[in-house]
């Protein structure tokens, strides 16, 4: 569809999509700012400048404790924090949209033995066994910490998924395919998938933002990955930990928060222009 | 002569849109008479059921009603000082709604509450727009179910244990309940089995005799309206283009487009020969055609009907047309 | 020469659970048998009210839903036992107009897709621009101008255009049966008799038969030929229309035709409906004799024992019922 007519469809789903392709261009260049910024070093090696800079022309955002530039960090946070989202927000989506269909599709035993299964993942306390899995592996690799974010955020695309794949199988379109001698598989890629694309980026939005979120918490308590990886969330934690506020340099404190906050928002008005685009012309044809 | 229990006019409704106002209902008169049943016939798209919705005020936005009146002096007479139904207060308003002016709408036999008894719901509507008590409304309720043929004994049901039928009629009794002067039915026999809409037909006949109400019939069956309807406005694109007297208008329609409609519906009683259907498709509200509406799809069309809008005309005593032929 | 379509005593049975206590069952389709010809085209008109089972009959045929029991044999074939590529030879020759004029469409797709898909899935051209010609002369055959639908979106055409590019796709197909479920039924009046007069086209030009499916006699009167009226599930006559609408032999049937209301307001319905009798109830003690005996003003004891048989009571005419016998 042409960038206009999205537009047209939904201001709400171009200017999130804007605002998150703005964060990821920056995350993608991220070793040329850096460059830009603070010229070879590392941003994460200590002792590179002295601590606690104000902000200035070579510093946008000063210096931390340990003499590093923190307008660096934040770029190498925004895209380690991204890159740790994107990744727990795919896996989820791809586990919930499996199972969803596979649910909606089939039905009878299949299903309800599905979501048996995804009840029992929603009503475990997710956030004390991540502490408690977070807490056993010291230093998680992205990866690792990924996957496990992931295993207790799809549920919710599954139901999401569900429920549509249900509501669409019934449609007289289907019927129509199969009297065409269209194939089960066919069916559900030619089908129904163009009619899920929206609910699968609305299922990727939430998954992702669901995933940041609980990494942001899961560092804020001092877990979270080791080694050289710095997310906005233990930039957040740093700042906080040091006492920045009651030393009077909010320039370390918030600037980490916004970037989180512009994620949300952004991944949010996905959300809802996604709804806002797709859902009108849906109902155009439906209503007749 | 015919007492006037409606006046309206020159109705327009039209919905706000980005692209600018859908001309819904668009300019649309006449008068409803006391004591006969007015059909109201049209194809998808023409706006008869936003004209009912209109004269109940019943238009929510982006739909507006942006000119219009329908005087309606024997309706408001004992309980407000202006006539006009579409200028009275929301309180005036909701005085005659229902005990005056009554409305089924389409496909109401489904918005029965699931969860309570019949004779509940109609003694909850009674209450609603009346001062009865509790006591006065519930022996009312046995009464009227008999009045639309079902047993007395369904008051104690819930509706999931009715057919589509005894629904229907469950919801006749409730419009009739505090004895209107008028009763709306918007498409009351649509999506029911063919034996069943035999027996809500019958049932308005009844009602209308035993209670000497006026009836509206809004519907696209034209059937329906040669079996119950006494006069007939035939609306297309917003407009009405033809009013007559039933038989009239199916032994000798005027319009091209009632000719079109008359002509295409297929019957069991006569004999079978080739129909003919009106070529084309109805025009949306985002783009009605200049001049007369039908003028794309009619078959005698002159140059005058691409630009001027034939004004509806009474031809004859009660028969009205908006057509250049008769101009 | 073996008839086109052969069904022999279908029965379809839905078990509902009420309650914890057991199940319930609804038998959409009891032991209905009936067949087409194999040497001309004919186009049968199945009546019946909500509940009939007339719809589950039309997905069983289309093999979108399989029977509890009984036997389809199509040109002497028993469908129940195809293979997979007598399924798809099956499929090409029976093929399908569904009721919904909105809910074929696939919204994703344009238009173009419904009369693409047929030929690439039966291999009708052997090349794209084949296909385009076959497509552009389909739609001419339905008085479509291929501009005006060709490219569009499904929102962007009526109910009544959209009925018709389903015809345009049967003409690409040339299916020996077409099932049409209640095609006209959600489309303005105006557009029905362009519908109506297509297929009785396809019947004499192309021999292609049809078993119509509706609820309104009068649009099955008009397309004339055979009929065959149903009563939760069971058969209840059929044979020749003509004779049936004018002579009907079943109580149910009578009561039936005598409801269509006639479009002359100077043949208005004179007596009253029957108000209490006129409700069908579903219930299993009904299966064991006749199931209209409950509101039958005919019903005998007999009545009560077995389903009355299919007894000749004319030429090309069958009831089942005792009054006959």
């Amino acid at each position: 569809m042409g960038m206009r007519v999205l537009f047209a469809r939904s201001k709400l789903l171009v200017i999130g999509l804007a605002i998150l392709l703005f964060l990821v261009l920056v995350a993608l260049f991220q070793p040329l700012i850096n460059k830009l910024l603070i010229g070879d070093i590392d941003p994460i090696t200590m002792g590179s400048f002295d601590s606690y800079l104000d902000p200035s022309p070579q510093h946008w955002l000063g210096t931390d404790r340990w003499g590093r530039d923190w307008m660096a960090q934040l770029v190498l946070g925004l895209r380690y924090s991204l890159v740790i989202g994107a990744l727990a927000g795919s896996v989820a989506t791809l586990i919930g949209v499996i199972f969803g269909f596979i649910a909606g599709y089939k039905g009878g035993m299949v299903d309800s033995t599905l979501r048996t299964f995804t009840d029992m993942i929603l009503v475990i306390p997710s956030w004390p066994i991540l502490v408690t899995l977070a807490a056993y592996i010291r230093g998680l690799s992205i990866p690792t910490m990924a996957l496990l974010l992931a295993l207790f955020s799809w549920p919710w695309g599954m139901r999401a998924i569900r429920s549509q794949v249900l509501s669409l199988r019934s449609q007289p379109y289907v019927d129509l395919a199969k009297v065409s001698n269209l194939r089960d598989l066919e069916i559900i890629f030619t089908e129904l998938v163009p009619n899920l694309l929206p609910y699968l980026g609305v299922s990727l939005a939430s998954a992702t933002v669901g995933a940041i979120l609980a990494e942001t918490g899961l560092e804020l308590i001092g877990l979270g990955p080791g080694g050289d990886i710095i997310t906005l969330g233990l930039m957040i934690n740093f700042s906080l930990g040091w006492g920045a506020l009651a030393l009077g340099k909010v320039e370390l404190v918030f600037p980490p928060v916004l970037c989180l906050i512009l994620i949300f928002v952004s991944l949010n008005m996905i959300n809802m222009g996604l709804e806002e685009a797709f859902n009108p012309r849906l109902k155009r044809v439906t209503g007749g | 002569m015919d007492q006037t229990l409606l006046e309206i006019r020159d109705m327009r409704i039209y919905y706000a849109t980005t692209l600018g106002n859908y001309k819904v209902v668009d300019g649309v008169s006449f008068n409803v008479n006391v004591d006969e049943v007015l059909g109201i016939a049209g194809e998808s798209g023409c706006g008869k059921s936003t004209l009912v919705e209109g004269l109940l005020r019943l238009i929510v936005p982006p739909g507006h009603i942006e000119t219009g009146e329908v005087a309606a002096p024997l309706i408001t007479d004992d309980e407000t000082t202006n006539c006009d139904l579409l200028s009275l207060t929301e309180e005036e308003f909701r005085r005659v709604r229902w005990k005056e002016i009554s409305y089924i709408p389409q496909g109401s036999m489904n918005s029965l509450n699931p969860v309570a008894k019949i004779e509940d719901q109609i003694v909850d509507t009674i209450l609603a727009h009346s001062s009865f008590t509790r006591q006065q409304a519930k022996k009312h309720v046995s009464e009227l179910l008999e009045v639309v043929g079902l047993s007395p004994e369904i008051a104690r049901l819930y509706p999931h244990e009715l057919s589509g039928g005894m629904k229907q009629r469950v919801i006749i009794a409730a419009a009739i309940a505090l004895k209107p002067k008028l009763v709306i039915a918007d498409e009351p026999t649509t999506a029911l089995d063919v034996t069943i809409q035999k027996m809500v037909l019958q049932t308005l006949v009844r009602i209308k005799k035993q209670l000497n109400c006026t009836i509206i019939v809004v519907s696209h069956d034209m059937p329906v309206h040669a079996q119950i309807s006494d006069r007939l406005v035939i609306m297309y694109a917003g407009k009405v283009m033809e009013i007559g007297p039933v038989n009239d208008i199916f032994g000798n329609p005027l319009h091209p487009y009632t000719q079109g409609l008359i002509a295409t519906i297929p019957s069991i009683t006569r004999e079978r020969k080739r129909l003919r259907g009106i070529p084309g498709t109805s025009p949306s509200p985002s783009e009605w055609p200049s001049g007369c509406r039908f003028h794309p799809r009619c078959e005698r069309v002159m140059e005058v009907c691409q630009q001027e809008e034939p004004k509806l005309r009474e031809v004859s005593p009660g028969r009205f047309v908006a057509c250049h032929l008769y101009l | 020469m073996p008839p086109l379509l052969e069904i022999k005593n279908l029965t379809k049975v839905f078990s509902t659970t009420r309650g914890i206590f057991g199940q319930g069952e609804i038998r959409a389709v009891d032991h209905v048998s009936f067949s087409l010809p194999g040497d001309r085209p004919v186009l049968l008109t199945m009546v019946g009210e909500s509940g009939s089972g007339k719809t589950t009959i039309t997905r069983i045929l289309l093999g979108l839903s399989s029977p509890t029991s009984g036997e389809i044999f199509y040109k002497g074939k028993n469908i129940l036992k195809m293979t997979v590529r007598e399924w798809e030879e099956y499929r090409k020759q029976v093929q399908v107009v569904f009721q919904d004029p909105y809910g074929t469409y696939n919204p994703f797709y344009k238009i173009d897709r419904v009369l693409q898909l047929p030929i690439r899935k039966f291999k009708l051209a052997s090349s794209d621009n084949k296909a385009q010609d076959l497509i552009v002369d389909a739609l001419k055959a339905v008085e479509l101008r291929p501009k005006d639908v060709l490219g569009r979106y499904p929102h962007q055409l009526s109910g009544g255009e959209r009925q018709r590019v389903m015809l345009a796709r049967l003409y690409l197909l040339r299916p020996q049966l077409i099932i049409a479920d209640e095609p006209v039924s959600m489309i303005d009046v105006s557009l029905r008799a362009a519908f109506l007069n297509i297929l009785l086209n396809f019947k004499d030009e192309y021999g292609m038969s049809c078993i119509f499916i509706t609820h309104d006699l009068a649009v099955g009167y008009y397309l004339g030929g055979q009929i065959i009226i149903l009563c939760q599930g069971r058969v209840v006559e059929m044979g020749n229309l003509d004779f049936i609408v004018h002579e009907p032999k079943h109580p149910y049937s009578q009561v039936l035709i005598s409801s269509v209301p006639p479009p002359d307001p100077k043949d208005r319905w004179t007596e009253e409906a029957d108000f209490k009798y006129s409700e069908l109830r579903r219930s299993p003690d009904l299966l064991v004799g006749c199931i209209y005996r409950d509101r039958c003003p005919f019903a005998m004891p007999r009545c009560s024992e077995a389903p009355p048989p299919m007894i000749q009571v004319g030429e090309d005419h069958q009831a089942a019922c005792y009054l006959y016998q």
